[in-house]
């Protein structure tokens, strides 16, 4: 037997395809899938919300509460206010399946959320913020608005369906890559419900006060606050950024030809 | 797009590339590297017998020998890391990690050959190959924090009288 000697050879162990083929392929395709994947799950929720009418939901959440609430005295006078407010902004949608039950929760981020069953909770962020009643009742109106477009059931099934299908990538680039991907497929059709929600709380605040002045201030006093909406992004994530979002008002409120000024109501408290 | 949002942005999508594209040019320069340095020195070694035999031929006459190591551990880069995760997702050969094997070995039979010959052996018989993954002290124990391979054999001195 002889022994010939012969070097290794390259690339019989090593794939031809370049890194960086590699890296675009995957990020492409995986993109693209878990992009159709949220519009299926939002395609799901739709369909879900068909099966259950919100009568059949006010009733299974009438008294339901989220379990981290951290909840004011049952005495404090900015319950009875709001609370009083948001019955007088509801009369104006008097078809509503919903009977509206305001909580307010002890946390400094200025926040407004509609939960099922017709709760929405205010934080004391957001009550501190405010100066006029119309201010609030925009908020409010805002929330309500929600409720007629089932916005609160439809983000709430998505979030549920989207965790449940990212825990199935498990942790790591994989579900880093799917929760960018929903967040950008989402973001899309989040802020058209707040574009609607907008629109609907306007028209409340008009039937209930006949002007719609002051309704985007909230929003200019958080922009001077926070200088845009640096340290504001948990709320700024889910809505239009605050500046597009009072010329968007502004915008709304002429093309309906409501006036823009009128007596301020101040707040009950 | 406020300042805000601009350094949101940042911190959560360029921040993670930057380190990607970071990772793989410096990954990728290495390697090249590496793969340079390994030809060089396969070619110098070119002529030591390295074999997997477990007998030795009839006709050699061993005047001595003795059991050579050479091993080396490797770790990935973030790069290739996160498209191995990514690929780990649909499945199929992980192209991004066979460079990376592909020098640890021909690393660790390039060491124990030139082990062996600096020992004045002639020859390696009986190669091996090993591979253990290092536990992640760091983390909970599930990551990997690098693979070693190890290759072993048994060098011979070749009497040639």
């Amino acid at each position: 037997m002889k022994y010939v000697p012969r070097e290794p050879r390259d690339g019989i162990n090593v794939s031809k395809t370049h890194p960086l083929v590699e890296a675009g392929t995957l990020v492409a395709g995986l993109s693209l899938i878990f992009a159709l994947v949220v519009l299926a799950l939002v395609f799901m929720v739709e369909l879900a919300l068909l099966l259950v009418s919100p009568e059949a939901e006010a009733r299974v959440f009438q008294d339901w509460k989220p379990g981290d609430l951290v909840a004011v005295d049952a005495d404090d006078q900015r319950l009875a206010g709001v609370d009083a407010l948001t019955q007088r902004l509801a009369r104006h949608w008097p078809e509503s399946p919903y009977r509206f039950r305001v909580a307010i929760d002890d946390s400094e981020l200025p926040n407004a959320m509609a939960f099922p069953g017709g709760l929405i909770i205010v934080t004391t962020g957001l009550l501190n913020r405010v100066e006029s009643e119309n201010e609030l009742a925009f908020v409010l109106g805002h929330e309500i608005g929600h409720f007629r477009n089932r916005d609160h059931l439809r983000m709430l099934g998505r979030g549920v369906l989207l965790s449940l299908s990212l825990s199935a990538l498990g942790q790591g680039s994989g579900s880093g890559l799917g929760l960018t991907i929903a967040d950008f497929t989402l973001r899309g059709f989040s802020r058209q419900q707040e574009a609607d929600a907008d629109e609907f709380g306007l028209a409340l605040v008009y039937a209930e006060y006949g002007h719609v002045g002051e309704a985007s201030r909230f929003f200019e006093r958080i922009t001077d606050e926070y200088g845009g909406d640096h340290g504001f992004y948990e709320y700024a994530a889910t809505h239009p950024s605050p500046e597009d979002r009072i010329n968007d008002i502004r915008e709304l409120g002429r093309q309906h030809g409501w006036s823009d000024s009128g007596p301020l109501a101040p707040l009950e408290w | 797009m406020s300042g805000g949002q601009a350094l949101d942005l940042f911190f959560n999508i360029g921040f993670p590339i930057a380190l990607l594209v970071f990772a793989y040019l410096i990954g990728s320069l290495i390697e090249r590297r590496h793969f340079a340095s390994i030809r060089k020195r396969e070619s110098a070694l070119r002529g030591f017998p390295v074999t997997t035999f477990e007998r030795l031929p009839a006709q050699w006459r061993v005047s001595n020998a003795g059991l050579v190591s050479g091993s080396i551990v490797v770790s990935l880069d973030y790069f290739k890391r996160v498209i191995a995760g990514l690929r780990a997702i649909v499945g199929g050969r992980v192209k991004t990690y066979e460079p990376l094997l592909e020098r640890a070995r021909r690393e660790a039979l390039l060491r124990m050959a030139e082990n062996a010959r600096r020992d004045g052996y002639d020859a390696v018989v009986n190669v091996r190959l090993e591979t253990s993954r290092l536990a992640n002290a760091a983390g909970n124990g599930n990551g990997t924090a690098g693979v070693e391979m190890l290759a072993f054999g048994t060098a011979v001195k070749l009497d040639r009288r």
